[in-house]
């Protein structure tokens, strides 16, 4: 199985994009420069080499038009530049002056043209190193001259001059990373920015907006995202609303049936079946409206409509007005020795509405509630609500809380289902969090943890 | 000497839930006039004085707000707004506007009998408690002076009345019997409207509101009934 290699990142992209330009140039500019300075300066040397040996050639052939000079003689009296041997062939005889015997070899490549009668230059890879050889025929005296003179300086400078432009490349290549770095930082901002905003949007905040910008190459795709939110603002708002017009819509048909439903509940004239059927109606609808009164809620929360301040109050007061307003004895509440009644900042309504539909819960899934206990911790405050049913199995525990979720394939027919995605939101909304848990002895704990607000 | 129903008015421009309405307050004793505008409203009101009213916000021609606006002057009588709007702005405006109460449809009927009968059971009160508490507070000595006869339901400044209505009158109340303490909204809504504890505790804030327009001589700054800022209000004799 092959695995294809990740693609590198935009950043990363540009970065070496950069350095490779910044590379690329540098080496031309490098190898540009190198081969005009060692062309500058081997035409130098060998101009050099060629005027001192016409110089030290017009001393040897004077000397040697003396009658009776032997060319040893000669050459043993001429000082030849340093690093330079002469050479002087008469004869078909090879003399030097030094020690050595290299010439023909060295001069190989200039001999014809020096036999020709014109004089030459050439490089040769006999010495090491390399050397510069400059022959000129001598036709007064029958011989030829030969000077090679090694080029250790030119061969010295050049690898100076080398190691200089590789080393300048080098620090080139890094500047164009540099820059490709800087570059990039520049290029991704707006994109860093469009991340975070949507990151923000998916978070839930509609509020977001990129700022507005000058930048030509930027306008269009801040203009788009920005249109894009209130596109999807718009679309968010529109859903919630429609389940709220909706359920607005049928509070008035709700109320009259309710309310004329009323009257036959408490009639007395009513055969036996036909009364069971008014008290089935009386359940459905009473149902219904409280599916509706949930829909309402949800509708409210999703369109993030904030109409309640939040509110301080004590946790032990808040579970106390809920059990008063959802008619349950107030010894539902576990006493607390300390007397204690720990300060939230919430929004009162929600709270009281999600711990309510806790406690209707407990009755219709938890075999009733058994009771409700504050417990204060550092910096939260749990309330913790408690039944006596089956418990809610760990892997519903979470899935719970979804829209019309039910645990444990239960059947429909019971709550709206809405019940405890509303005491989600609701707690979420006064920045707390809720979550299902195994009581001790059996049945389900709910526990609501609420920010604790420090007390003067 | 046979006892005169109590009169509720019901307005209310859907048809169906007015009829209903109609059916339940009657089989709890009361005698209904019904309208279905608030213009029919207004004539039913000014030719016989109800005790009560029920009155929905939306309705065709003048509306729920301008309705209690326009009949609050002249009567004492408390008022509910039934309505589907649940909107705290709603609530706000039309406590505003003078409503005693405020019941968002669907509403449970027991419930809405319930807090009928407490609305008119203040009076009654009041006339029970007499024999039991100060009959007459001076509030504040040093302007008019103005008093709160309890037995007469009736606040005055120097020589003029000032009218008050039975939320403002239960609210009033249960200031004078707690004078110089503190009471939070929770405590309010439970003694003044027994609403129990789901009541919107602007509903206090907005009658606090109106009571010290009665009360104080500067009510934006005000003296008697003073904000305890963070826990509620305080009645202060001055």
């Amino acid at each position: 199985m092959t695995r294809r290699a990740p693609r590198a990142g935009l950043r990363a992209s540009i970065i070496v994009a950069f350095a490779l330009g910044a590379l690329g140039l540098s080496t031309i500019l490098a190898v540009g420069t190198y081969f005009s300075a060692r062309h500058l300066l081997v035409d130098q040397r060998e101009r050099t080499a060629l005027r001192q040996a016409y110089t030290d050639a017009a001393l040897v052939r004077d000397s040697l038009l003396d009658a009776g000079v032997a060319v040893s003689d000669v050459l043993g009296s001429v000082t030849p530049p340093a690093g330079a041997v002469i050479y002087v062939r008469r004869d078909g005889e090879w003399y030097s002056s030094s020690l050595d015997s290299a010439g023909p070899d060295a001069t190989a490549a200039v001999q014809p043209v020096v036999s020709s009668g014109s004089a030459g230059v050439t490089w040769t890879d006999v010495t090491d190193p390399h050397a510069v050889v400059v022959g000129i025929p001598l036709p007064a005296v029958d011989a030829e001259y030969y000077e090679v003179a090694v080029a250790e300086e030119l061969d010295r400078t050049l690898w100076t001059l080398a190691l200089a432009l590789a080393v300048s490349a080098a620090l080139t290549t890094v500047a164009g990373g540099a820059l490709g770095l800087a570059a990039s930082r520049r290029v991704l901002a707006p994109l860093a920015d469009v991340t975070q905003a949507a990151v923000r949007v998916s978070g839930g905040d509609m509020s977001t907006r990129l700022t507005s910008t000058d930048d030509p190459d930027l306008v269009a795709l801040v203009g788009a995202f920005n249109n894009m939110v209130d596109a999807l603002r718009s679309r968010i708002e529109h859903d919630a609303r429609f389940a709220a017009d909706v359920s607005h819509e049928l509070r008035t048909p709700v109320t009259t049936l309710t309310t004329s439903l009323s009257l036959l509940t408490s009639s007395t004239g009513l055969s036996p079946a036909a009364a069971h059927a008014v008290r089935l109606m009386d359940g459905e609808l009473d149902r219904f409206r409280r599916t509706l009164e949930d829909l309402l809620e949800l509708g409210r929360l999703d369109s993030n409509a904030v109409e309640d301040p939040a509110t301080l109050v004590g946790a032990r007061t808040l579970v106390t007005q809920s059990l008063l307003g959802s008619r349950r004895p107030l010894d539902l509440l576990e006493a607390d020795a300390t007397g204690a009644d720990p300060l939230v900042l919430v929004n009162r309504p929600q709270i009281l509405r999600a711990l309510t539909n806790l406690y209707r819960n407990a009755d219709l899934h938890g075999g009733g509630l058994t009771g409700v206990s504050v417990v204060e911790h550092e910096v939260h405050v749990d309330l913790v609500v408690e039944d006596r049913g089956p418990g809610v199995p760990p892997e519903d525990r979470r899935r719970i809380f979804d829209r019309f979720a039910r645990a444990g394939g239960e059947k429909s027919g019971t709550g709206s289902g809405l019940g405890l995605s509303i005491v989600e939101q609701s707690v979420h909304r006064s920045s707390g969090d809720v979550w299902c848990a195994d009581r001790p002895g059996g049945g389900a704990v709910f526990v609501v943890r609420l920010p604790k607000v420090a007390q003067a | 000497m046979e006892c005169m129903p109590t009169r509720v008015l019901v307005l209310e421009d859907d048809h169906g839930l007015r009829s209903s309405l109609r059916l339940v307050l009657e089989d709890d004793g009361y005698a209904v006039v019904e309208a279905a505008d608030a213009e029919t409203a207004l004539h039913a009101v000014s030719n016989s004085p109800v005790d009560l009213m029920l009155v929905d916000l939306m309705l065709g021609g003048m509306d729920g707000f301008s309705f209690i606006q326009r009949v609050r002057p002249g009567t004492e009588a408390p008022i509910v707004v039934v309505s589907a709007r649940d909107g705290a702005p709603d609530v706000v405006a039309a406590l505003e506007a003078g409503a005693d109460d405020y019941v968002t449809k669907p509403f449970d009927v027991d419930e809405l009998k319930a807090r009928l009968k407490a609305l008119l059971r203040r009076p009654a009160l009041a006339q029970t408690e007499r024999t039991q508490t100060d009959d007459v507070v001076v509030l504040d000595r040093h302007n008019g002076p103005l008093v709160f006869d309890r037995g007469a339901a009736l606040l005055t400044r120097g020589q003029t009345e000032i009218h008050l209505t039975h939320t403002e009158f239960r609210l009033l109340s249960a200031f004078v019997d707690n004078a110089g303490r503190v009471l939070n909204r929770s405590a309010l809504l439970e003694h003044v409207w027994d609403t129990g504890y789901f009541g919107d505790e602007r509903i206090v804030d907005v009658h606090v509101r109106r009571l010290r327009k009665k009360l104080e001589i500067e009510p934006s700054s005000p003296h008697t009934l003073v904000t305890v800022r963070g826990l509620g209000y305080r009645l202060d004799l001055q």
